[in-house]
């Protein structure tokens, strides 16, 4: 059945399964923690993330990529077993590609939102296991709606709108609260922030979320790590550069006491 | 009745004979390497006949939509599954010819009891540095030509060779996009030209003789020819560009972008 723009179906066709079956046992360390986060600021959403995975209490690689683009117009952050989330980022990408190439238009956001929860209820079982729980945060720029939105989702594959903001990862307890303190009583809400101003919030979070769970990375100035942070609007997903993320971090991030 | 060979042979050559007839009105389609990648024109009635195949694949064809919409399923079948189960730079132009549909298209045509595909088809492969693209042609018996620079296909080999000497003769080196597409629709206006006059030629008898050679193929003239013969249809072109950002490259040039790039006398009314 092509002919209905289905890449995950057409995969599956081929023999393709996805995530392995439930076996493992629950003991085991799977690398999963993290912090990511996403707000809307005043030109559309913000998506940001940390580069630590670790496994345990031992950190495994410290330049990590979780925000990953899918395609010009949506991101997904992931939080969980880098393994699956990337596979599942991979398949997406794939589908939304086959979709706009065989039906000749785009898959609408919501489309694009089914697809990411049907990946995460086909993984269930692998979730439940311990071997593959994966709780990700997809964002993206809805065109009949005309503005970015924020979605997460849970480890089961339910899906909720982050209409102000969302976060995912071990360190995320720490950093919704401020979000929730910034946006209430802050000098003006997240939504009227500038890129530069949103820039600084998501990298004092990140600071904030390393600050209180060993699992988040933060930022490194002496290996020059920093965050990564995308910007989705309307003209596409935007990457800050290291080089503009440095300066705005020495300026308005480093305790000045 | 073609269990024996010479009837074989016979089924074949008139199943040419018609596909050549099938093809005699059809708009040829021109592929031509510019400075930032490959830009692709024809001019199209009704269905579209150039698409987006993968990354940095993309197809024109002509003939029968419905055969076209079906090859073009396969391959963007196999495109997809091949980048995603080993990686996009293992999609490349020639496999996807070789090993996917030329045999295909090949068996449909050898298999006298069932239809063939009636279909030309061209790919352009983008590819990873200037220079490095990839243009094929797969006939519709199945065989298939690989080049570089530029690849068209029409009606019939001798229009296209015509098209494609007039492609090499523009410049030794890439062209800007406006000169590329301007470079591309005279071609295209060539090769329709030099289809019109072997029709009319079979049609009307020989006192045409005359009028066969090609005639002038100044830009004014070919423009001319355009502006009559894509009146009421509409100009496709697309481009598969190496400065875009992300991992697809290829894009539909938009009815505003076309206008700034088409040549000013052609000035067609686009709808």
């Amino acid at each position: 059945m092509g002919m209905q723009g289905d890449f995950f179906q057409l995969l599956k066709e081929q023999g393709y399964q996805f995530g392995a079956p439930a076996t493992a046992g629950s003991d085991l360390e799977m690398p999963n923690a993290t912090t990511i986060l996403a707000f809307k600021y005043r030109d559309g959403v913000l998506v940001a993330g940390d580069r630590r995975a670790t496994a345990g209490n031992m950190v495994m690689y410290d330049r990590t990529d979780k925000v990953l683009e899918i395609d010009r117009h949506s991101v997904m952050a992931i939080a969980g077993v880098p393994a699956t989330a990337y596979e599942m980022v991979r398949v997406l990408e794939h589908s939304f590609k086959y979709y706009r190439r065989t039906q000749l238009q785009e898959l609408s956001f919501e489309g694009k939102l089914r697809a990411v929860s049907k990946l995460l209820k086909e993984n269930v079982a692998a979730a439940l296991a311990g071997t593959g729980a994966v709780a990700p945060i997809f964002a993206g720029y809805d065109f009949e709606q005309e503005s970015a939105k924020i979605y997460f989702y849970d480890i089961l594959g339910a899906e909720f709108e982050g209409v102000e903001y969302a976060v995912s990862g071990s360190g995320s307890p720490t950093i919704r609260g401020i979000l929730h303190y910034l946006n209430t009583w802050g000098e003006q809400p997240l939504s009227a922030l500038s890129e530069e101003q949103s820039t600084v919030q998501a990298l004092r979070l990140l600071t904030s979320a390393a600050e209180f769970d060993s699992a988040t990375g933060g930022v490194n100035r002496e290996a020059n790590l920093y965050p990564v942070i995308k910007f989705i609007t309307a003209g596409g997903v935007r990457t800050m550069p290291d080089a503009q993320l440095k300066p705005l971090f020495e300026a308005k991030v480093v305790r000045h006491v | 009745m073609y269990e024996e060979p010479y009837r074989w042979v016979e089924a074949v050559g008139n199943r040419r004979q018609y596909l050549d007839e099938q093809f005699k009105q059809g708009s040829p389609v021109v592929a031509l390497a510019y400075e930032q990648g490959i830009v692709l024109l024809t001019v199209s009635k009704g269905t579209p006949k150039l698409y987006e195949i993968y990354d940095r694949l993309a197809l024109g064809g002509m003939g029968h939509p419905a055969d076209l919409e079906k090859l073009r399923f396969s391959l963007l079948e196999m495109a997809h599954v091949e980048g995603f189960n080993r990686s996009p730079s293992d999609v490349t132009g020639s496999r996807m010819v070789k090993y996917g549909i030329a045999p295909v298209i090949k068996q449909a045509f050898e298999e006298v009891f069932k239809a063939p595909f009636i279909v030309k088809i061209l790919l352009a492969e983008l590819g990873p540095k200037a220079g490095r693209d990839a243009f094929l042609v797969i006939n519709y018996d199945g065989t298939f030509e690989e080049g570089s620079g530029c690849a068209v296909v029409a009606a019939t080999r001798q229009v296209e060779q015509e098209m494609a000497t007039y492609l090499r003769g523009q410049s030794s080196i890439p062209l800007p996009l406006d000169r590329a597409v301007g470079a591309a629709l005279r071609a295209w206006a060539l090769g329709d030209r030099a289809q019109r006059r072997a029709a009319e030629e079979t049609g009307g008898g020989e006192e045409t003789k005359a009028g066969t050679q090609s005639g002038a193929a100044d830009a004014a003239t070919l423009d001319a020819h355009f502006r009559h013969a894509a009146a009421e249809k509409s100009v496709e072109c697309a481009v598969l560009d190496r400065t875009q950002p992300g991992s697809s490259k290829y894009r539909t040039l938009t009815v505003e972008e076309l206008g700034r790039l088409l040549p000013p006398d052609v000035n067609l009314s686009l709808e």
